[in-house]
């Protein structure tokens, strides 16, 4: 039966080969097909760790620890204790979590007010760790005038420049934020504004401060206490392992509730979503017309050999033998041109693209979406998934073109393809 | 039911009715006869005198419409396509009228093609073919393609394939229709030869009036009928 198998496949081989031409055109498709899959896909896989980074940071990053409560009211009232905080410090550093985490940022986060002469606007106020924060968003890096929290500041703000002109603030202007604070008094802090940004999203630039988290801590009574534990991963492939480990982790710890960015930042989650599944019916269609291309030149060569396909059988192989023949021809083309456009698409893209596609010609503004900036420069992504997920694609198209005109060697009437047009 | 071993082929009462466009054509009426093993029998008849018909029927290459037909003690006609497959393997070599060798396989390949399917070990199959080539006529062509042999070489190639598994026996559909005159005549040395040298049992179709003199056995088909039957000195 082994050696029936071999036999069969070397006539497959050698019909592979015989028929280079035709062949060649199977191979150039699938060739192309794949090359283009890969780069696009690795386009797509860049892009959506472009956003999930700038939005993950911006926000509370790929994974936050909170009181459960705070989720559905972001109010002081639900905090996280300093015990609860060691916990949460004592989970990150094992190893195989320390490992995928590349910055933390402890916070406050509250709703209030900031007012000046000029009037009020209602904010989002959030105490920060200068070091850890500036390591975490990069919303130091959109510094616009003046400069960011330092360590050691007391009653400095950073404010976006939308806010600073409704409020006529400039570097150096006070203001005086109001929130509630952690026994629900309303109260007051004076600041001083060290520094403006422009991230370029409305909301943000309109609405949004940062103060010293020691400030924040005094001002709203919540000595050594945070709402919000915030943690960015080195990929968000890493997110749901990571994810389970910390939650295992903190298992024992009642009162904490771990949330990933898929949680916290639907609207990022479902504009990546939507963006693969648009990705998803652009390669099917691409694939489909692969696959027809290989169906059609394997058909072909089908049709042209039905006398051979009847002296095979007349040789006294059984219709699944003749059938694998075909099937085996269509395999080895398929997938070693399959695997021939992945490499040529992987080495391609990283040949002329490693440093990223600058796709900034496309966009005359800054371009927000689901509210983060996209960065116009793509840099392609290579993962195993993406890679492994190719390999079924290529092994299914390899399967599935190859089938029919499988089936069709298969059914070849003998006695009809014997005969000979006098 | 028979049991006798010495009979290479037989049929009862066999007939093939095609039907196309509500038209129905009977190809093979109602055609009973025994082939002994070790028999050249030449299938003589016009062109569309059901020849090609009845030998497929003979190969389990179709299925009677009426009648029944055995390969050697075996009752083929209710085979499935599987068991038929595997009893063309085991009994019966095919020469057909042209293109019969896999044009990606040397002639040597070709031949032993066979005994590769049945799985037989390499030495053996060395020994039979250069055994067959030399008596053949071929030898020396092993390794050439399909393609680079004349039509007369091709043919030998053939039937080479068709009796290196000492089959039951062999059916030929007009294998010289394709080659002239005196490639023709050493084709058919080659059989006769093959017959009384090896018993090799031959059915060999043929509309060729020179031809028909050489078979042991002449059985001429009519309008699907066998019209007569007889035996003859070879000579
Ligand atoms: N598949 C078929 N469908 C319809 N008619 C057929 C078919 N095969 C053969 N015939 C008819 O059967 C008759 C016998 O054909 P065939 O056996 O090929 O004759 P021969 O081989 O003696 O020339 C012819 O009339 C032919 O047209
Ligand atoms: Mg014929």
């Amino acid at each position: 039966m082994n050696g029936r198998v071999r036999l069969l496949t070397s006539l497959a081989w050698r019909n592979v080969r015989r028929q280079a031409r035709r062949s060649s055109l199977t191979a150039a498709a699938m060739i192309v097909g794949l090359a283009l899959l890969m780069f696009s896909r690795s386009l797509a896989e860049g892009a959506h760790e472009d956003w999930i980074d700038a939005g993950v940071r911006l926000g509370s990053g790929h994974i936050s620890v909170q009181s459960p409560e705070f989720r559905d009211r972001a109010t002081i009232e639900h905090r996280i204790s300093p015990r609860q905080i060691e916990q949460i410090q004592e989970a990150l550093s094992a190893d195989i979590i320390a490992a995928e985490v590349t910055a933390t940022a402890p916070r406050i986060t509250v709703r209030g007010l900031a007012s000046s002469a000029a009037g009020a606007r209602p904010v989002v106020i959030m105490g920060v760790d200068p070091e850890l924060e500036s390591a975490f968003s990069n919303l130091g890096d959109k510094l616009a005038e003046g400069r960011y929290l330092q360590p050691g500041d007391r009653l400095h703000a950073y404010i976006g420049t939308a806010l600073a002109s409704r409020l006529r603030l400039r570097l150096g202007s006070r203001l005086v934020l109001t929130a509630q604070d952690a026994d629900g008094e309303i109260t007051g802090q004076l600041a001083r504004v060290a520094g403006i940004f422009e991230s370029g999203i409305p909301t943000v630039d309109e609405g949004l401060i940062h103060i010293p988290l020691t400030t924040a801590q005094e001002w709203l009574a919540a000595e050594g206490e945070l709402t919000t534990f915030a943690i960015v991963l080195r990929s968000s492939k890493s997110v749901a392992s990571t994810f389970e480990s910390i939650v295992s982790r903190l298992a024992n710890s009642s009162g904490l509730s771990v949330l990933s960015w898929h949680e916290t930042m639907p609207e990022l989650d479902g504009a990546v979503r939507v963006d693969d599944f648009g990705d998803m019916i652009f390669h099917g269609i691409l694939l489909s017309i692969v696959a027809l291309a290989i169906v059609n030149t394997v058909l072909m060569s089908v049709l042209y050999r039905v006398r051979e396909f009847g002296v095979l059988r007349a040789l006294g192989l059984s219709q699944v033998q003749t059938g694998s023949v075909v099937f085996i021809e269509g395999l080895i083309l398929t997938i070693s041109s399959g695997f021939a456009g992945m490499i040529l698409g992987i080495s391609l893209t990283m040949l002329f693209f490693h440093d990223g596609l600058d796709f900034s010609f496309l966009f005359d503004s800054e371009l927000t979406m689901a509210g983060i900036v996209i960065d116009p420069i793509i840099i392609p992504t290579f993962t195993t998934s993406l890679i492994l997920n190719s390999v079924a694609f290529i092994t299914l198209i390899g399967v599935l073109s190859s089938f029919y005109p499988a089936l069709h060697a298969a059914r070849v009437d003998i006695a009809e393809s014997m005969k000979f047009e006098a | 039911m028979t049991h006798n071993t010495d009979t290479s082929v037989k049929t009862e009462g066999v007939w093939k009715i095609f039907q196309t466009d509500g038209l129905s054509i009977e190809a093979v009426r109602d055609v009973s006869l025994v082939i002994g093993a070790g028999e050249f029998v030449v299938l003589a008849g016009p062109s569309g005198s059901g020849k090609t018909t009845l030998l497929n029927l003979l190969g389990g290459l179709s299925h009677p419409t009426k009648g029944r037909v055995w390969i050697a003690d075996t009752d083929i006609t209710d085979m499935s396509e599987r068991e038929l497959a595997r009893m063309r393997l085991e009994r019966i070599g095919f020469v057909f009228q042209a293109y019969n060798l896999l044009p990606v396989l040397s002639a040597k390949e070709n031949a032993e093609f066979p005994l590769l399917l049945r799985g037989v070990a390499e030495e053996e199959r060395e020994r039979l073919v250069s055994e067959l080539f030399e008596k053949i006529g071929i030898g020396g062509l092993e390794h050439r393609r399909p393609s680079k042999l004349s039509g007369g070489q091709q043919q030998r190639v053939a039937v080479a394939r068709a009796v290196i598994g000492k089959p039951a026996l062999v059916l030929a559909d007009e294998p010289t229709a394709n080659l002239d005159r005196e490639a023709s005549r050493a084709l058919l040395d080659l059989m006769v030869t093959l017959n009384r040298d090896l018993g090799v049992t031959f059915v060999f179709a043929t509309h060729d009036n020179e031809l028909m003199e050489r078979a042991g056995r002449l059985i001429h088909l009519v309008d699907g009928e066998i019209s007569s039957d007889n035996k003859q000195v070879l000579r």
